[in-house]
């Protein structure tokens, strides 16, 4: 297995606000990442750099063996990724949304009926998206990221909003991609479905990877055997918990 | 009648033909010569030209000549300000028996019918010398049909209308 | 170029499907109802000369298209922003670039509808004038020079500000700057100041051109070469800028520190 995403010193300021600390991460093939921190902790702002979208201002940033910016387009094809804001285009129907988006990866058209079946969305593939719930944008937002049968997928917040319903839907779907071999990045302040989903996690703090590892090397770590990853969590942060 | 009362009749006469040579016209001859050119449309430029001549028996000084445009529908003067830059010509000083060409160009900015008369002044004289009257016809504008513009005013907005909702009939929406 | 077809495609499909901008071919027709009846059939403007009235209609044509573009262009760029669907096309494989070459073509698309709608009366009032093919030539070049300027430039302040509202304020402030002394006579235009302002004016020289071309007949290239080269630097210029907005947001990242 090789290490599909990695940065080194990977940094970001905006406007001398130093926001994200030189960032050292690596990301094995195939693996579940959890991506944890407080609110404004600098987990977004890294998503976006990851996914190419966002400059950093120091460090480097390689996925799947190419380095971004330089190489954006070849590692775009690599990933796909469920963004923080979730904006669609109400006035298109869940197929011609995906059709537009196959077109723009030049994906196959076949794909489009096979991801709305895998999102439980096929009997509305005509359906207006101002007519989607909260929950079926964000299958529907999968559904897009999968389009060009991507080995990584980055997801910001994905059930952040649904119901325990739409939360289970997605985090089974999460889990097939994984076991197919999918090597799945997730960003989320849910420890409970970061600890029941991924197989290593890595905890970021004002902008600070500030720990990284299976939950057992993370008890370690905080010297908490035994401890749930709320606690090790709230003890890395600073939080109440200690 | 006594010889004093002829002398007085006589003196009379004399003041009465000095007063009556003030009110006269100058002695010249004013002619439009292009009233068979004049009728056209409106929109037009035409020239209209005329003449002067001093038909006295002296020189002539500080004459001014200028149109005069009645419209004979309405009865009424027309205000020369858009028909024609040059409202009036000066002309100054004219010699026993001379004739100066007189043109002007009008743009016809109305339909209708009209009359037309050269006016002259002299600085000498209270009274105005005008020349006949020349009458003409300006024809309302033929070369845009109004006729056309209405059906496309109306059916191309309407027309576009209908290709705009047969446009988004065809989609293939579930509602 | 095939991702920005398919962003050019996105958009032309928008236009159709919402009445948005389709009712802006709608209002366009309308006006151009309106001002043709009224050119051609009132007694009063009916005074005027049939190039004059030419060109008076040509100027309405070209007016309504800036206006209609500004308006289209502002949100076109800005609304994916602010929605947040420009975060979703942008991590597919389309540069930033070919994002905005798509919008570029779906706006001279919309100048080309726009153009399609004022055919027939452009037909009807040119009708018998000799002047008909001089009349669409000339609209449809000075009509796609300015309105490429004005998109270019518009896009390069949607890229900058990413808020359709502040977008179309200071697009339509410069429209409305640049089109008003286009109002004005040349008389009022004294001093080297006013009169340099009024040579790199893009809309005077698009009216003054179709002057040219439509009162006195001047028809050739050549003879209107005095305001088709202001034209053309005015399109070099505003699409420098917007190849400048392009390289600085793809440098800084395409999404903005919330």
């Amino acid at each position: 297995m090789h290490d599909i995403i990695v940065t080194t010193g990977l940094s970001k300021a905006y406007d001398q606000k130093q926001v994200i600390h030189s960032l050292n991460l690596r990301v094995e093939e195939g693996e579940f990442f959890g991506f944890l921190g407080p609110n404004g902790a600098g987990k977004t702002t890294t998503i976006r750099m990851l996914t190419g979208i966002l400059a950093p201002t120091g460090g480097t940033v390689t996925i799947d063996g190419h380095r971004l910016p330089d190489e954006r387009e070849e590692a775009v094809r690599s990933l796909g990724a469920v963004p923080e804001s979730r904006g669609f285009y109400e006035w298109m129907t869940a197929e011609e949304y995906l059709a537009f988006f196959a077109e723009l990866y030049g994906a196959e058209r076949m794909r489009i009926d096979e991801l709305l079946a895998a999102t439980g969305l096929a009997d509305r593939k005509h359906a207006l998206i101002s007519t989607f719930s909260f929950g079926m944008r964000q299958r529907l937002g999968i559904a897009r990221a999968l389009l060009n049968r991507p080995r990584i997928l980055f997801l910001d917040e994905p059930t952040i909003g649904l119901d325990p319903q739409g939360q289970e839907d997605i985090q089974r779907l999460l889990r097939k991609l994984n076991r197919d071999g999918v090597t799945i990045f997730l960003s989320s302040h849910l420890l409970n479905e970061v600890s029941s989903l991924c197989t290593r996690i890595g905890i970021i703090d004002k902008g600070r990877l500030i720990a990284e590892g299976t939950l057992a090397e993370l008890q370690t770590k905080s010297k908490m055997k035994g401890g749930s990853l709320t606690d090790i969590f709230l003890r890395l942060t600073g939080g109440t918990k200690s | 009648m006594s010889r004093w009362s002829s002398l007085l009749v006589l003196v009379g006469v004399l003041l009465n033909a000095v007063v009556a040579g003030a009110d006269t016209a100058p002695p010249l001859s004013l002619r439009i010569l292009s009233s068979h050119t004049l009728n056209g449309t409106a929109g037009d430029y035409v020239t209209v030209h005329g003449t002067i001549t001093d038909t006295g028996d002296a020189a002539l000084s500080d004459i001014t000549t200028y149109l005069s445009l009645v419209d004979t529908e309405a009865k009424l003067p027309v205000d020369l300000e858009d028909w024609s830059a040059e409202k009036g010509q000066y002309i100054g000083s004219m010699g026993v028996n001379q004739t100066l060409p007189l043109d002007w160009k009008i743009h016809f900015v109305k339909a209708g019918n009209y009359s037309l008369t050269i006016v002259a002044q002299s600085g000498a004289h209270d009274l105005p010398c005008v020349s006949p009257v020349t009458r003409f016809v300006v024809l309302p504008k033929v070369n845009l049909n109004p006729a056309n513009v209405l059906p496309v005013a109306f059916l191309t907005p309407l027309v576009l209308l209908l290709l705009l909702f047969l446009a988004t009939r065809i989609r293939k929406v579930e509602e | 170029m095939t991702r920005a077809t398919t962003i050019w495609k996105k958009e032309l499909r928008r236009e159709l499907c919402t009445w948005k901008s389709s009712l802006w071919l709608v209002i366009a027709s309308l006006l151009l109802s309106f001002t043709s009846y009224l050119l051609l059939t009132n007694k009063e403007l009916s005074l005027l000369d049939q190039t004059e009235l030419m060109w008076l209609l040509s100027k309405v044509i070209i007016g309504i298209a800036l206006l209609v573009v500004t308006i289209e262009a502002s949100g076109m760029i800005a609304g994916e922003f602010e929605s947040g669907t420009a975060e979703s096309v942008l991590l597919t494989p389309i540069s930033l670039w070919g994002f905005v070459k798509g919008k570029f073509l779906s706006v001279l698309t919309l100048w080309a509808m726009l153009f399609v709608v004022s055919l027939p009366y452009i037909i009807v009032a040119a009708a018998g004038s000799g002047e008909t093919l001089a009349f669409l030539a000339y609209a449809a070049l000075l009509g796609t020079l300015v309105v490429i300027g004005f998109t270019a430039f518009v896009f390069a302040l949607a890229l900058f500000f990413r808020s359709s509202k502040n977008t179309l304020t200071t697009s339509l402030v410069v429209l409305l700057a640049l089109a008003a002394p286009a109002l004005f006579s040349g008389t009022l235009k004294s001093g080297p100041v006013l009169q340099t302002m009024s040579t790199i004016n893009p809309i005077e020289n698009v009216f003054a051109a179709l002057d040219y071309i439509l009162v006195d007949a001047k028809f050739s290239l050549l003879s209107n070469i005095q305001y088709l080269v202001p034209l053309l630097i005015f399109c070099v210029v505003t699409l420098l800028f917007l190849g400048y907005a392009v390289r600085t947001v793809s440098r800084q990242g395409v999404v903005q520190h919330e």
